[in-house]
């Protein structure tokens, strides 16, 4: 059988860049396969998937080596157009990439762009978006939809145009868990239904192995550095060494000290073949699950049954209250429009609440501006490009001071502590533009912390980062709560709750649903369900293999974690 | 403003029905005759005709209120500039003075009075036909029919995909003032002089225009990977063909502006004052 993609002895170096970001690929890509290709960010993962849809070269200009044939042609011999008659890209960022108005007019587009007649294209569409489930919302706007519902969207818009190889590029990058799982299914009934071809950029290995793939393509600093089955990449125990994260439930024997090399069905939550694998893990969960006492803290905030709507009426707020303590850090769960963010927006006094209080350190700070509150509780932002306004790295960090007319020796020393502490100080004569995504990250955190606030709210604050940065970021927010200070994590990576949070908070259509540990709440079918949550693969495990006690074996991974703090 | 960015109510009125282009070509034809004019008998016909046009579109008057507000206070505030400052203007245009309001350094003519009358009548006549055009006319549909005219779709498609990003924008900015707002760079009163906000202001567009730009950039590359530009021309989805109505209303639009050059020409040429 002939390759449909098929790279030899590839490489390609950007135009204004010195060194190749490929160097020596060769790889073939049969009909009917799906593909994983994973890798840390600068792999090079992105890069090929340009090569693979004309992004490259006819967007971003360099020079390649080696040859690249798709369906047997040299890409750059055909345009951008009918190369994607070929190869049919469904990008990360949703929002940019719904380019309509309404669902119908975005599906559309690229029948629009071969000036189909109307009459066949209004067919078309509807067909299509009927393919993946759709159809209903036809005449919805991009702004009633949720990030799962847009990817749809563009996937039927791809599916459109027979394209016989289907690219995703980052898939469940800005999707809630139940949704990413969603889209895992979907992706892989189509695959089944269609014989397409389909290439899967990612770097959340648990979440894309929720479904089967035919083989793994490891990329690291611009080389292959390994390709397989999902069994042998997993048993090969590689993964970790190129920043990527093996399932938990694939720590979790490590933890336990069982030999994976040469285990089948690692891919999945499942039944393994490893003979005394239960009395193992059930002793080592035994000895290593024990739930850890928290002492009690004073609380820092304080909410105290808020509520709040646009429209008095109608309540997007209900009811909330919560506490957090010095030194904590508690997770706020929930999906999409379940009041997360409005909730944050009380707090900081950005939103007023119709009833109930909020207390800081004991005092009621319903009547401070949102200036005072900023002194005492920080907020980041999710994208740290967001927050910069300044050049130079020093002067983000001092503006904050600047601005409340503090003398300038206090400013400057107040201005290297912090960045000491969020290991920026060598940097601190450096523009801003030399720093990487997740430098800036701790840049915005930066300027949070020489404000000096016992408390800051933290939004998605690993969306984007893959594992290596992921880790780095949360063990110094780790750090920073042993110092005392309370942190309140907005996210739904359920993962970064589990390991960092000693509390969840679950919202769900503006009401609290459930407050416990993280643990607890993720094994509750109703309250994970609601909050577009799922249950952890580490629970799936334990009970796949009948283990005694899954609470336990989640409690003992939690731990173990903890008491690492690293496997670099 | 809804949510998609545009103003559009749905609705099946004749002139929700009406083509785009043919919708812009009115338009045109009416904005010229009321320049030429100053006769407040042709204002009060446009009017009648406008604001019945208006009212069987059907437009809930809540989702026009600012827009309709806003041009009845500029008017009214016009005229009382007019008659404050130039009380006696009238007469420059009629040669007569009919003294009424005395005002102590001047005194209001009716001329005057009669031309701020016209005057307002004037401004009016665009209301309706604002309204109707903004209200009734989806973006998309608009942006085909600008096509089908002889705009080429590449500018006419730029009109449908900024009403589609400007929400997503006002959105990033007004988080970003909010994060500034909390570290002290906010625009309320408590953070400082004018200037002081003014420069929080501009520090916050800094980051909301980059982010603007690189949303350019994928938006373009996901444009593109979707063959957008390849063709020398395109179909549209919501487009819709000329049908007889609206050939019937782009010659009717074509021929009362005819009537109303002959009209100003032969007839009406200049201010019409009754009472001289």
């Amino acid at each position: 059988m002939q390759p449909i993609i098929s790279f030899q002895h590839y490489g390609f170096k950007y135009k204004n860049q010195s060194e190749p970001t490929l160097k020596e690929i060769t790889l073939d890509i049969y009909p009917g396969e799906k593909i994983w290709i994973a890798g840390p960010s600068g792999s090079g993962k992105s890069t090929l998937a340009h090569c693979i849809n004309g992004l490259i070269p006819f967007t971003y200009g360099g020079e390649a080596a080696g040859s690249l044939k798709i369906a047997g042609q040299n890409p750059s011999d055909l345009s951008i157009f009918e190369l994607s008659r070929t190869v049919g890209t469904i990008l990360q960022d949703q929002d940019s990439q719904f380019v309509g108005l309404t669902v119908a007019e975005d599906t559309a587009f690229v029948m629009e762009n071969k000036t189909m007649p109307r009459q066949q294209m209004k067919q078309k569409v509807a067909a299509s978006l009927n393919m993946v489930d759709m159809l209903e919302y036809i005449e919805h706007s991009p702004y009633e939809l949720s990030g799962g519902q847009k990817q749809n969207v563009s996937l039927a818009g791809v599916l459109s145009t027979d394209a016989d190889v289907l690219l995703f590029d980052e898939p469940l990058a800005n999707l809630d868990p139940a949704s990413g799982r969603k889209a895992m299914q979907l992706i892989d009934d189509i695959h089944r239904e269609s014989g397409k071809t389909i290439i899967i950029i990612e770097h959340r290995v648990e979440d894309v192995l929720q479904q089967a793939v035919d083989r793994i393509v490891l990329m690291n600093e611009g080389r292959i550095a390994a390709m397989g089955t999902p069994d042998e990449i997993l048993s090969s125990g590689i993964l970790r060494s190129y920043g990527l994260r093996p399932p938990l439930y694939v720590e979790a024997l490590e933890h336990a000290g069982i030999p994976i090399r040469d285990v089948q069905g690692l891919g999945s939550p499942r039944l393994l073949d490893i003979p005394g694998l239960k009395p193992k893990l059930d002793t080592w969960s035994e000895q290593a699950g024990v739930k850890q006492e928290r002492g009690y803290s004073h609380a820092l905030l304080e909410v105290s049954s808020i509520k709040f709507g646009y429209d008095p009426m109608h309540p997007v707020i209900q009811d909330v209250s919560l506490q957090i303590g010095a030194g904590e850090i508690v997770a706020l769960l929930g999906n999409n429009g379940a009041g997360k963010s409005t909730l944050s927006q009380l707090i900081t006094g950005i939103l007023k609440p119709q009833s109930g209080r909020i207390f800081y350190d004991g005092q009621d700070i319903s009547t401070w501006s949102i200036r005072r509150r900023g002194e005492a509780i920080g907020y980041v932002m999710q994208n740290p490009n967001r927050m910069i306004t300044q050049h130079m790295i020093a002067e983000e960090v001092g503006l904050g001071l600047k601005v409340r007319g503090l003398p300038a020796a206090e400013i400057k020393e107040r201005v290297e502590n912090a960045l000491k502490i969020c290991g920026l100080y060598p940097f601190r004569n450096w523009p801003v533009s030399a720093l990487s995504y997740g430098q800036k990250k701790r840049l915005s955190i930066a300027s949070i912390l020489v404000l000096e606030p016992k408390l800051i709210i933290l939004d998605e604050p690993t969306a984007g980062q893959d594992y290596h940065h992921y880790k780095e970021f949360m063990d110094f927010i780790e750090s920073l709560s042993s110092r005392g200070m309370g942190f309140l994590l907005i996210t739904h990576d359920m993962y970064l709750a589990l390991e960092y949070a000693a509390r969840a908070v679950v919202l769900s259509g503006g009401r609290v649903i459930a407050e416990d540990s993280v643990t607890d709440v993720l094994s509750s079918p109703e309250i994970t369900e609601a909050a577009h949550l799922k249950e952890t693969s580490l629970s799936l495990f334990a009970k796949a293999n009948g283990l005694s006690s899954p609470e336990r074996f989640v409690q003992a991974f939690i731990n173990e974690e903890k008491k690492g703090k690293g496997h670099e | 403003m809804n949510r998609t960015g545009s103003l559009y109510v749905t609705g099946n009125s004749l002139f929700h029905r009406l083509d785009g282009a043919v919708k812009l070509v009115l338009f045109m034809a009416w904005t010229v005759m009321t320049y030429m004019f100053l006769d407040l008998r042709v204002f009060v016909l446009m009017l009648i005709v406008g604001i019945t046009l208006l009212v069987t579109a059907g437009i809930p008057f809540k989702r026009m209120a600012f827009l309709f507000w806003l041009m009845i206070i500029f008017t009214v505030l016009n005229g009382i500039f007019i008659l404050l400052i130039t009380p006696t203007f009238g007469t420059r245009l009629t040669g007569t003075n009919t003294p009424v309001i005395p005002l102590g350094y001047n005194t209001i003519n009716t001329e005057t009075l009669f031309y701020v009358l016209t005057l307002s009548a004037k401004y009016l006549t665009l209301l309706p036909i604002t309204i109707l055009c903004i209200f009734t006319t989806q973006p998309s549909a608009f942006a085909s029919s600008l096509n089908r005219i002889g705009i080429p779709y590449k500018i006419a498609y730029a009109v449908s995909i900024a009403l589609r990003y400007i929400p997503d924008l006002t959105e990033e900015f007004r988080s970003t003032l909010n994060s500034m707002q909390a570290r002290g760079m906010g625009i309320s009163k408590e953070d400082g002089s004018i200037m002081q906000r003014l420069r929080n202001l501009a520090a916050v567009v800094v980051p909301v225009l980059q982010s603007a730009l690189h949303r350019i950039d994928s938006v373009t590359n996901a444009m593109e990977l979707r063959g957008f530009g390849t063709q020398k021309r395109r179909t549209w989805y919501n487009g819709k063909d000329m049908e007889p109505m609206d050939w019937i209303f782009a010659v009717l639009g074509v021929v009362l502006l005819g009537v109303g050059i002959w009209l100003k020409v032969k007839l009406l040429k200049n201010f019409w004052y009754p009472f001289s």
